[in-house]
């Protein structure tokens, strides 16, 4: 939920809760002062009524002069003297029909001994009329009220939350792998200002953590090279010896083994630091169909061993702005993994378009989740001599260029697809 | 054949030393800038082998002082830097050939073997070995004065074992050479046994001798000598 449309939300309900409130009040102030005018109507009445008894022994017909809502009963009994005040329902025969009427009851004597109850009614229709007509109107008074505030709160927010929009923006574009630094353009707003300052200051560290850890990297890395190579050429001399035992040579073997794998991964992680750092420069445009046939044809052997069948179909020329050794290394990384997870009589299947290029290999599937696949040492278990950094170099080179790089798994093959980013 | 070395890391200095000392060649090893300079100013030499990472200065000057003075000497720039930069500076300020820090040895004789047969303006470059004989401009062979049919790939292979005979090339030398250092596939060793195979059969049919031996758990050797 937008953060705009919540605070709009809790204004209406709470606006809503108010005015619920608001109207019972209103009501029973309405109702108590229209409750206290016709009381006090119904005892004028009464007294009127109760004058005339008193000073007359007749009883004149009081409806003639009062309206029909009215009942006087002579008793001869000298009544106790008492009144009540309440609502009632009763047959309006003015109207033909049951309505609520206000009724006022007093029993009393007159002084002429006089026992006599009265009975005094007033309609209450109009005044339950009246009421829904104020009540009516200002309920549109407090709606109106209510939208414009809504709405007003609505653009205000809107206006007053931009520099935090245009925080949140630049956040989601941020690269760390860009030059620049996360800069904001300066708010009026207090808040705002400290958010932007503490966002700068955070993402200034992260940046200066993350360039130490790539230049730690590729420090690392560079630093393995010469001891690696001082090993390498010891190991080339010490396998000319002409007197080793067998049992030396295995033992010199495990380690030769383990000194190339070492190399080929130390050289591996070089490459992905230079790529992270960016130390390919020089772009060219590319035509990605003759490196794949340099490529094929460097891997014929190894096609040809595993009976493989490759087929390639171009449909357009498939040509990126990229450097031409990381394009090779794009592509050899590719076409060899397709040959190595390949199957004996497989086929591989290189399609090229002028958006995008596809490699399929038949092979079995794979051991783990599709979505490591990018990820540095991840291989296959089958595979372990390999040094697993072949597609992580792939993904790191489709994103230097902003290629689109994805896999996925139809019928028996492996779909890797590389394509410009629309 | 005088090869100057400048190298400063010892270690790997000896290793090159000994590695092409066993080879007929005489090696010269320096390692400071200073020290080049003063050799190559003084002294001709066949080749050139030049770190770019000098503690006292950069290769790349030492290339040039080279280029100044119109010498004929081959040079390789060997660097742990697998910059695409120093590889394209050095080529362009005459170098003939770069490797990357870690490198086989025998790569690196087969490189200067190259690259000394190309020098060699006088005579021919032709290789012979016994009844073999490798003419590498035009990719022929000989065996017995008759032509034989090779891959390329068992034609590389050839020349790196003529290269590099009495040597024992371990498997994963002959891979890198074969197929570059790219190559990430370990399960290459079955497609050098088959090229060495044929390479055999080939040289087998026109009465060669057999000189590949299988040096247990490592690789090849190519020799003539009898164990």
């Amino acid at each position: 939920m937008k953060l705009l449309t919540r605070t709009s939300a809790i204004y209406l309900i709470i606006a809503g809760i108010v005015m619920i409130a608001g109207g019972l009040v209103f009501y029973n102030l309405l109702s108590n002062i229209f409750y206290s005018q016709i009381d006090k109507t119904l005892h004028e009445e009464r007294l009127l009524v109760e004058e005339t008894i008193n000073y007359s022994d007749t009883v004149p017909d009081f409806r003639l002069i009062l309206g029909h809502h009215i009942d006087v009963t002579l008793v001869p009994t000298p009544q106790k003297k008492a009144e009540m005040i309440n609502d009632t329902v009763m047959y309006d025969k003015e109207n033909g029909d049951f309505e609520s009427f206000r009724h006022l009851l007093v029993r009393s004597t007159s002084m002429q001994n006089q026992g006599y109850v009265l009975n005094l009614y007033k309609p209450l229709r109009e005044k339950e009329a009246l009421i829904a007509e104020i009540m009516i109107a200002v309920s549109l008074v407090f709606v109106s009220l209510l939208v414009a505030l809504v709405f007003f709160n609505y653009f205000i927010s809107r206006r007053v939350w931009v520099p935090f929009y245009r925080t949140l923006q630049k956040l989601g574009t941020y690269d760390i792998n860009q030059e620049n630094l996360l800069e904001f353009t300066p708010t009026g707003i207090h808040e705002f200002t400290l958010l932007n300052q503490a966002l700068e200051k955070m993402s200034g560290k992260i940046r200066k953590d993350f360039l130490n850890l790539k230049e730690f990297n590729e420090n690392a890395s560079h630093e393995l090279q010469t001891p690696l190579a001082v090993i390498k050429s010891k190991l080339d001399l010490l396998v000319q010896e002409e007197n080793l035992s067998e049992d030396q040579m295995q033992q010199l073997s495990a380690i030769y083994d383990a000194t190339t794998r070492m190399s080929k991964l130390n050289q591996g992680l070089l490459l992905i630091s230079k790529i992270e750092n960016n130390q390919f420069s020089l772009p060219e445009l590319i035509r990605f169909e003759n490196l794949i046939d340099n490529t094929l044809e460097n891997f014929r052997e190894m096609t040809d061993h595993k009976s493989i069948v490759v087929k390639k179909e171009y449909t357009g020329n498939f040509i990126v702005n990229m450097n031409r050794v990381l394009a090779e290394v794009l592509v050899t990384n590719l076409v060899s993994n397709a040959i190595r997870h390949n199957v004996p009589g497989g086929i591989i299947r290189i399609e090229t378009s002028s958006a995008f290029m596809i490699i399929r290999n038949s092979g079995n599937p794979l051991s783990f989740d599709p979505k490591e696949l990018f990820k540095r040492f991840r291989k296959s278990e089958q595979k372990s001599e390999s040094v697993g950094l072949g597609l992580s170099i792939v993904s790191r080179i489709a994103s230097l260029y902003k290629l689109e790089i994805g896999y996925s798994r139809t019928g028996e093959f492996h779909v890797f697809r590389i394509s410009l980013e629309e | 054949m005088k090869i100057l070395l400048i190298e400063d890391e010892k270690e790997l200095s000896r290793s090159i030393t000994e590695y092409l000392q066993a080879g007929n060649y005489i090696c010269e090893p320096v390692f400071t800038y200073e020290a080049a300079v003063e050799k190559v100013n003084l002294y001709d030499y066949d080749c050139v082998i030049v770190d770019i990472n000098l503690p006292d200065g950069t290769g790349l000057d030492v290339i040039r002082s080279l280029k100044k003075n119109k010498s004929e000497t081959g040079i390789i720039v060997i660097s742990a830097r697998n910059s695409l930069d120093d590889k394209i500076s050095g080529l362009e300020i005459g170098a003939d050939d770069y490797l990357t820090k870690p490198f086989h040895l025998p790569e690196l004789n087969a490189r200067i073997k190259s690259i000394i047969r190309r020098r060699n303006f006088g005579g021919t470059n032709d290789i012979q070995f016994n009844e073999i004989s490798i003419k590498p401009d035009s990719m022929e062979v000989f065996v017995n004065d008759q032509p034989i049919v090779l891959t390329k790939k068992e034609f590389a292979l050839l020349i790196y074992f003529v290269s590099n005979r009495d040597r024992v090339l371990t498997k994963e030398s002959i891979a890198e050479h074969l197929w570059g250092d790219e190559m990430d596939m370990a399960d290459s060793f079955d497609f050098i046994y088959t090229h060495i195979k044929n390479l055999r059969k080939k040289i087998i049919e026109r009465n060669g001798e057999d000189y590949v031996r299988t040096v247990y758990g490592m690789g090849y050797k190519f020799t003539d000598k009898q164990q």
